[in-house]
């Protein structure tokens, strides 16, 4: 293929483990191919220099949890043309909004002896703050749909980025349902494709680290759960550990 | 001349955000350094009122570069909660994974972040200093060899972990999945690769720098040296081993002043709170803390590579044996206190990874469909610690009657080895700053002190850090900023 002008890319973090910029960096088989065709400009995990902006794809990792990342969130859509919440904690605070039902100053205390030069807030996905063209959901973001993004990017093709649950893909590679067969109670059933169902495979029930599937039923799900024995907290607590900041999955974890 | 300070922040080719501040006096010459982090986002907290088995799923999460470290750490310590020994099958299949992902990432931290200061240079200019400039140096071919053993490392872990960021395998008593027949010769070819590509890696560590005399003149170096104690894990044979066996510490002459495991690590390892970083200074409890000072009388010790190097007798492998041997002949015996000599000890650790991973990939126990052991108590308390890339990690937590997490205390590589990065720092700047002049390459010799540590900040603040990389500022005595590297 030949690229007239290669995109130029920028990679932000924000409040984050490093897992999804790292992924970029393990696609391995593809490395040096996406090393030709994107001018990764802005990247510094990988690279000391940065180039300038403006850039034309931005991937902003993590989620918001200061005023300062607002600040350097708006910077970031300010300097992007597309701008893509990349991976479960930009997308909606991932891992780190479990926090968010305990009250900030508990979690401040816990950490911080001088409380004064502390100004932690909520942790949220950046579509809180700033308009967001595009969504690569997971922790970390699946590969393959990494790849499929960079590609529609390069072509300005539309990416498939699966709205079925992860159930579709577990019955797809032929597992045995965790939930039924074993009764663990597995979030799958509301949870968004693409991760090839990955911990069902491997004998793990889902987490839903990808957030809610498109017409996700949480009330239902929650009816089965109770009837395998799951107390109110149990539930509230699975549905409040990636995404329970989406308005699907606090359904899950208010509905009784 | 006013007292200046100097900051290197941020800190680039690192993990996590730091950042070095140095304090010259008014002649210039350099009083004092630190360094800093200056985040924390307390994961402790979040992990609170969750399920125990949980934690293996939700530590990971701590940082994206070493989370089958903390997966590890977190089974083992639900091992113990729980009171349930794992089969053996599962056992060496946790060591396998493990070790396939001590590959993973010593040939990251070695190719991506180390070498560029040694195959470009320290002082070459920082456009070319990184492993872009690399791989014009050595090679596409090799470039393409280190892509494809990352890779190899990657695949490992995820045909046992079911992905290698944030793997979800590790069960109180066992593992998830048992290893097919085909998946397990599909290892074996593998790990035969790797090895040959570990002792590659040694052969151009070798050409590079140990057959240049001003880099084996750097290395040995006054100004790259302390001399502490050292922390590490050794199997019953008192060799080097990452999953499992007695953590052993010796004083700065080489003797054996410790050995212990699991809880009682609480009576050896203190924590001290620094105003002035987030990061706790852990210190050997029966020494006694001292200050940022190195000798026999201070509590300072440090892990990673050349750590465990020093502790152990020998590597349990025969190929990683001889270069064991090799690399206490050419730096001078037992132990060796020359921070950068963990570039090579690293890679005396990747060949003896990769051995030990086709060792086990060869052991008929490893396809055993009998990989758990069922737990049938109620988990208590537990302290899982395993030899993470950049050193010793311990994992402990309690629980209460319903078996949430009640309480969680993590001690993580970086942060046992922070006093001595602050001391490596100073020593380094006191022998390469002089009357206050300051360049580039001279600030990049100073970061090479530290990066000898592959320091983890991530890890080290069980954070979700912001910001990645780290800057120096000099300032002057009067606290204003003369001077900042920020990249």
């Amino acid at each position: 293929m030949k690229i007239e002008k290669k995109p130029s890319v920028a990679v932000y973090k924000l409040s984050s483990c490093a897992g999804c910029q790292l992924e970029l960096l393990n696609l391995e088989p593809y490395l040096l191919d996406i090393l030709e065709v994107l001018d990764i400009r802005y990247f510094p995990m990988a690279k000391r220099e940065a180039g300038s902006g403006p850039y034309d794809l931005g991937l902003v990792e993590g989620a918001v949890t200061s005023g300062e990342e607002i600040i350097r969130l708006k910077k970031a859509r300010a300097d992007c043309r597309l701008l893509v919440a990349f991976g479960s904690c930009a997308c909606y605070g991932g891992l780190p909004s479990m926090k968010n039902w305990v009250a900030e100053r508990l979690v401040e205390e816990r950490v911080y002896p001088n409380l004064a030069a502390v100004h932690s807030i909520k942790a949220y996905g950046i579509d809180e703050y700033v308009k967001v063209d595009a969504y690569l959901k997971g922790c970390p973001v699946s590969r393959d749909e990494l790849v499929d993004f960079i590609k529609g990017v390069l072509l300005g093709t539309k990416p498939y980025l699966r709205p079925h649950s992860v159930c579709v893909e577990c019955k797809l590679h032929e597992n045995l349902c965790l939930f039924v067969t074993e009764g663990q109670p597995c979030m799958g059933p509301v949870t968004t494709a693409g991760c090839g169902a990955l911990c069902p495979s491997h004998g793990r029930v889902c987490e839903g680290c990808r957030g809610p599937a498109n017409d996700a039923n949480p009330e239902s799900l929650v009816e089965t759960f109770e009837e395998y024995g799951l107390t109110r907290a149990d539930i509230t607590r699975r549905f409040r550990k990636y995404a329970g900041m989406t308005p699907e999955f606090e359904r899950g974890a208010v509905s009784s | 001349m006013a007292l200046k300070r100097v900051t290197i922040d941020p800190i680039t080719r690192l993990e996590g955000h730091g950042k070095i501040e140095i304090f010259l006096n008014e002649d210039g010459n350099v009083e004092n350094a630190y360094f800093q982090v200056p985040e924390l986002r307390g994961f402790e907290k979040f992990c609170q009122g969750r399920p125990a088995e949980e934690m293996p799923r939700i530590t990971p999460r701590i940082c994206g570069v070493c989370p089958e470290a903390h997966h590890m750490a977190s089974t083992k310590a639900l091992d113990q909660m729980y009171g349930v020994e794992p089969p053996r099958a599962a056992q060496k299949l946790r060591e396998l994974f493990y070790c396939a992902h001590m590959i993973h990432s010593h040939i990251a931290h070695f190719y991506a972040l180390a070498a560029p200061d040694f195959v470009v240079g320290p002082s070459a200019d920082p456009k070319v200093r990184n492993i872009l400039g690399l791989v014009e140096k050595v090679g596409v071919e090799t470039g393409q060899e280190v892509i494809k053993h990352r890779a190899y490392a990657q695949r490992i872990q995820a045909m046992i972990g079911g992905k290698a960021t944030h793997p979800v395998c590790g069960l109180p008593g066992g593992l998830s999945k048992a290893l097919k027949e085909e998946e397990r010769e599909e290892v074996e070819k593998m790990a035969r690769s790797c090895v040959s590509f570990a002792r590659k890696s040694l052969k151009i560590f070798n050409e590079v720098v140990l057959e240049k005399k001003e880099y084996v003149d750097l290395v040995r170096s006054d100004f790259y040296a302390v001399s502490t104690y050292y922390m590490g894990m050794v199997d019953e044979q008192d060799r080097v081993n990452f999953y499992d066996g007695d953590v052993k510490v010796v004083d700065p002459q080489g003797k054996e002043v410790a050995r212990f495991r699991g809880l009682d690590y609480l009576e050896h390892i203190g924590e001290r709170v620094e105003p002035w970083t987030y990061l706790k200074v852990p210190f050997l409890k029966k020494i006694g803390w001292k200050g940022f000072v190195d000798g026999p009388g201070s509590g300072v010790y440090r892990v990673a590579p050349l750590a465990r190097l020093n502790v152990a007798s020998g590597m349990a492998t025969p190929l990683a044996q001889q270069e064991y041997e090799r690399f206490f002949e050419v730096l001078g015996g037992k132990p060796v206190h020359a921070t950068l000599a963990n570039h090579w000890a690293r890679l005396v650790e990747l060949l003896y990874a990769a051995e030990r991973v086709l060792e086990l990939s060869r052991d008929e126990e490893i396809t055993d469909p009998k990989i758990r052991n069922l737990p049938t108590k109620k988990p208590v308390e537990g302290v899982g610690i395993v030899e993470a890339p950049r050193g010793t990690l311990f994992h402990h937590y309690r629980a209460d009657v319903d078996g949430m997490i009640q309480s969680v205390n993590l001690i993580v590589a970086t942060g046992n080895n922070h006093a001595a990065i602050c001391m490596s720092i100073k020593k380094a700047a006191q022998g390469l700053i002089r009357n206050g002049e300051v360049d580039d390459g001279l600030l990049n010799m100073i970061e090479m002190a530290f990066r000898a540590y592959d320091p983890c900040l991530g890890c080290a603040t069980h954070s979700l850090p912001g910001q990645m990389p780290m800057e120096v500022k000099i300032y002057d005595h009067r606290g204003e900023k003369l001077r900042c590297l920020k990249r």
